[in-house]
């Protein structure tokens, strides 16, 4: 070969590479189960549990896996556009994927933020921007019990086919969310009122808070991609010495870190205060344990909780 | 091999290199005790390549350099250099007392601090060049010439035996260029050998006692009256020798 | 100082302290070196070494996090010094070209990890910035240790780094092996460096490395203060970076201590004497750099001296242009000799040297003379 004909060809290969790449978009198949792209384990969650067996699902993030932070790959990119619906939680939780979000929706498929659907006025807002809501809607049971209703119409609508088997499911789902709502309120009610505050890594359990009338606070807001500074823990740390709280809680998905500088910080004040254990905040538990689905996290993160504040 | 009946400095086929290139090749070279040898040749001659190289301070492809008869590495504590000064990044926080001072790092170890011994000895080198008064100047502050002076002050605190100095009359003052001349004369009588690399060719006669004429090949060495005549310098300089070049030459005797 | 009293605040400026201290001090000879660019390859290399650490042990542990930071520092000034030997490839360009190399794979790296469940256990994403506030005892304990290693060690082997940045040839010439104390001072500069990982991250520690050593060098014309400002200088950012940061909610340790840092920069550029920017603008009537006699106002002082008595005894420009080389525009030196205060014009077309003209011209004729004694 001659020189200009190496250096020509040198150029041919990638443009091979990326032709070879295949088509993006494959017609779906007849009968079959609908691809659905989930991002986060809750959500996921939903998704199966409402969708059943008419779904072929795929989630990107794994349990532990901080939903704030996490950038979609280029293999994420090719999922999604390969896929006919994509399910998301929205109000900005998914942070780092926003743009590859509205991306999607302009390839045609169709994209779905579970959060959005609720009523605006239900939603919290964020202290300091007055547009935005907080995202971590998950934790008032009847407001996922609503997206769960809001999913069902959707997947209904997509995939008309399957309309009864989503139907059934998406109920038998809001009923069982229904007993839960009962459970968790009985739970936390059973704790003497100085021990219902709820402290933990990031702002995630405003809703909870609301919700089950307990007093929630988190080191580093809303979203854990801010950093905290040095006055917000020692802030943190006067305030559990001075209510005397004999837990605070470090969260799956959230490195422990904060959590313990602010317990060495409780302890040089005085205070006596332990990590009451770890909670699943941003994601699901890891496969094959108890918290594997959204109910069984949310017996368990309640149980902890009620478990550690008790004493 | 005994010390005295050796010469100061061996330098057999030395040959340097830079990406294939030869900048130096196959020098051959015998520099007898007490003698001021001057190194001459044009530009890219390899004049400051070959005092480096015979330092050890860049490699060689071939060659091996003899001090007092013994290989380089043992007889490395032998001789002083003084680089050019332009090497040099002279913005640097720390006065003439100080750099002189260095000359004497090669005696103490690593930990060992300097002391007053060794600052005296320092005191004293600045004297002979006539920079006595400046001790505490920042080096920053001085003139090319004071810092030319400053360099050889350093190199004479070592007291080693042989002293090689790469082009120290470049671009300094009359004061600076007798001073320079005066040291290499006690040097000399002393019995010290030195080796300087030149640019000026009209003084090499006046300076020097041998002289070794250099492009890339070494053209011819030995003393001025044999070897500093106007064919070599054609060989060395390619033609292009000049007018005062020619005259230093005759009045040589070539 | 009541302010110190609070546990957290202890914690966090102990931490930053000593890593001011230590960046302050090294980062002085690799400024002298014009190695700054090293503190920022190793800084941005260490990235990688992080997350493998992680991915091998599974550990968050202090110790384990530096150990995989400096491996990794310590490759990236291998692979550098590869590149320059065998390739033509210039000095900084192969340190930027390590710097974005490593730092590229320590974010592939980084999306690898965020895959696994427990990832976001590590936090290995704070490194990029840094995540002083949440510094616990055991990561100040072990700071503290190294930091004080590496400044024992710089003060032991004091002259060898102070010959070594000064005049590396002639080291070489003493029979010192450069090649060995080139290495321990990288050496030292890699654990500076990862000592500051957790507290500012690994984008903003190249600050930490560069900027004391420049603003140090403002304000002093020796090594030692030189050295000892520009650890005062770190540390002093550190502290003051953590005591705001307690002051202030919501403000993040790690970029507060680089602003602190950044503002002492620029005072002391503007304002340190003989060498800063206003200093200059008052003492010369504009900026320029250091001022090189002008051989028109010694032309101009040799003629006056011709009149002594005569203080106004001006000469023409026609005078001065027979003295100076051919191609000088003399109304342009003129002017800006006067604007200096040097020079004034007696008359129309005269001119002569002013009482200061006539200090600077003497003062530089004495150290000619000084020098030809």
């Amino acid at each position: 070969m001659t020189m200009k004909t190496r250096v020509v060809s040198l150029f041919a290969i990638p443009l091979l590479l990326v032709a070879c790449g295949g088509p993006l978009q494959d017609a779906a198949p007849a009968d079959g189960p609908i691809r659905v792209v989930a991002t986060t384990t809750i959500v996921g969650d939903l998704v199966r549990t409402v969708g059943g067996d008419s779904v072929d699902l795929t989630i990107l993030m794994g349990a532990g896996v901080d939903p704030h932070l996490y950038k979609p790959s280029a293999g994420d990119v090719r999922t999604m556009a390969t896929a006919q619906v994509v399910v998301y939680n929205g109000l900005h939780l998914e942070g780092k994927m926003t743009e590859v979000l509205e991306e999607m929706g302009g390839r045609g498929v169709e994209v779905v933020a579970v959060a959005e659907y609720l009523d605006p006025k239900a939603l919290l807002p964020i202290e300091g921007f007055d547009e935005l809501h907080d995202p971590h809607v998950w934790f008032d049971i009847e407001l996922w019990q609503q997206a769960a209703a809001c999913l069902r119409d959707e997947l209904v609508r997509i995939d008309p086919d399957h309309a009864d088997g989503y139907r059934a499911r998406g109920d038998a789902f809001i009923a069982e969310l229904a007993e839960l709502d009962g459970w968790v309120e009985e739970r936390i009610g059973s704790l003497p009122e100085a021990r219902r505050v709820l402290v933990t890594a990031h702002d995630a359990f405003e809703y909870f808070g609301r919700a089950y009338g307990i007093e929630v606070r988190g080191l580093l807001g809303v979203s854990t991609a801010a950093e905290a500074g040095t006055a917000d823990v020692q802030q943190l740390a006067a305030f559990i010495a001075e209510r005397k709280l004999p837990a605070v809680f470090v969260e799956s998905s959230v490195p422990p870190r904060y959590v313990e500088a602010l317990t060495e910080a409780v302890a040089a004040r005085g205070g006596e205060v332990t990590i009451g254990g770890s909670l699943y905040s941003d994601a699901l538990g890891s496969p094959g344990g108890p918290a594997e689905t959204y109910v069984g996290t949310v017996r368990t993160n309640v149980d902890t909780i009620v478990g550690a504040l008790a004493e | 091999m005994a010390r005295e009946s050796s010469p100061a400095l061996e330098v057999e086929d030395l040959t340097v290199a830079y990406s294939e290139q030869p900048v130096l090749w196959d020098i051959d070279l015998v520099v007898p005790t007490g003698d001021t040898m001057a190194i001459v040749g044009p530009n890219g001659a390899g004049k400051s390549t070959l005092i480096k190289a015979a330092m050890g301070l860049i490699p060689a492809v071939a060659g091996e350099v003899r001090v007092f008869g013994r290989p380089f590495a043992k007889g490395r504590g032998e001789i002083a250099y003084v680089p050019q000064r332009a090497s040099l990044e002279w913005d640097f926080p720390t006065d003439v007392l100080d750099v002189v001072t260095m000359g004497t790092y090669g005696s103490l170890g690593w930990f060992r601090r300097p002391g007053a011994g060794e600052r005296d000895r320092a005191r004293a080198a600045l004297e002979e060049v006539a920079m006595g008064a400046f001790e505490r100047r920042p080096i920053a502050q001085l003139s090319g010439g004071q810092q030319q002076r400053v360099l050889l002050a350093r190199a004479l605190v070592q007291q080693a035996p042989i002293l090689m100095l790469d082009e120290p009359f470049q671009g300094v003052d009359a004061p600076t260029e007798r001073a320079i001349v005066a040291v290499l004369d006690r040097l000399s009588d002393e019995g010290k050998t030195v080796v300087v690399v030149h640019h000026d060719l009209q003084t090499v006669p006046e300076y020097f006692d041998s002289v070794l004429l250099l492009n890339v090949r070494a053209i011819d060495a030995g003393p001025v009256a044999e070897v500093f005549t106007e064919e070599n310098l054609r060989l060395t300089f390619g033609g292009r020798v000049g007018v005062l070049a020619q005259i230093a030459a005759a009045e040589s005797g070539g | 100082m009541e302010l110190f009293s609070d546990y957290t605040l202890r914690v966090v400026a102990l931490g930053s302290g000593v890593l001011g201290a230590a960046a302050g001090a090294l980062g002085s000879f690799a400024y002298l070196r014009r190695q700054s660019l090293v503190g920022d390859a190793l800084s941005h290399a260490a990235l990688p070494g992080i997350a493998v650490a992680f991915l091998l042990t599974g550990s968050k542990a202090p110790l384990t996090i530096m150990l995989g930071a400096a491996l990794a520092g310590w490759l990236a000034t291998l692979a550098v010094g590869l590149v320059v030997r065998r390739s033509r490839v210039p000095y900084d360009s192969a340190l930027g070209m390590s710097l974005a190399v490593f730092f590229g794979i320590g974010l592939v790296l980084l999306t690898v990890i965020q895959k696994r469940p427990d990832a976001a256990q590590a936090g290995l994403e704070s490194f990029l910035f840094g995540q002083a506030a949440s510094l616990l005892r055991e990561d100040v304990v072990a700071m503290s240790a190294l930091g004080a290693a590496c400044l024992l060690l710089l003060g032991l082997l004091w002259k060898e780094f102070k010959l070594l940045s000064f005049d590396s040839e002639f080291a070489s010439s003493l029979g010192r092996s450069v090649g060995r104390l080139d290495g321990l001072f990288t050496l030292l500069l890699v654990i500076a460096v990862v000592i500051g990982l957790r507290t500012v991250g690994v984008v903003l520690m190249s600050a930490m490395v560069v900027a004391p050593a420049a603003a140090a060098r403002q304000l002093t014309d020796r090594l030692a203060p030189m050295v000892a400002l520009a650890t005062a200088i770190g540390v002093f950012s550190g502290v003051t970076g953590a005591v705001l940061s307690s002051l202030i909610p919501r403000l993040p340790t790690g970029p507060t201590i680089v602003l602190v840092l950044s503002s002492v920069v620029a005072i002391s550029l503007v304002f340190a004497p003989r060498r800063g920017l206003l200093w200059r603008w008052i003492s010369l009537g504009r900026l320029a750099p250091s001022a090189a006699l002008d051989p028109v106002l010694m032309h101009l002082y040799a003629l006056a001296q011709q009149h002594p008595g005569e203080p106004d005894h001006g000469h023409g420009i026609a005078v001065l242009r027979t003295m100076s080389p051919a191609g000088v525009d003399l109304d342009q030196v003129l002017e800006n000799l006067r604007s200096r205060g040097l020079v004034e014009r007696v008359d129309e077309g005269l001119w002569a040297p002013t009482a200061i003209g006539r200090r600077e011209a003497e003062r530089h004729l004495a150290s000619q003379n000084e020098t030809a004694s």
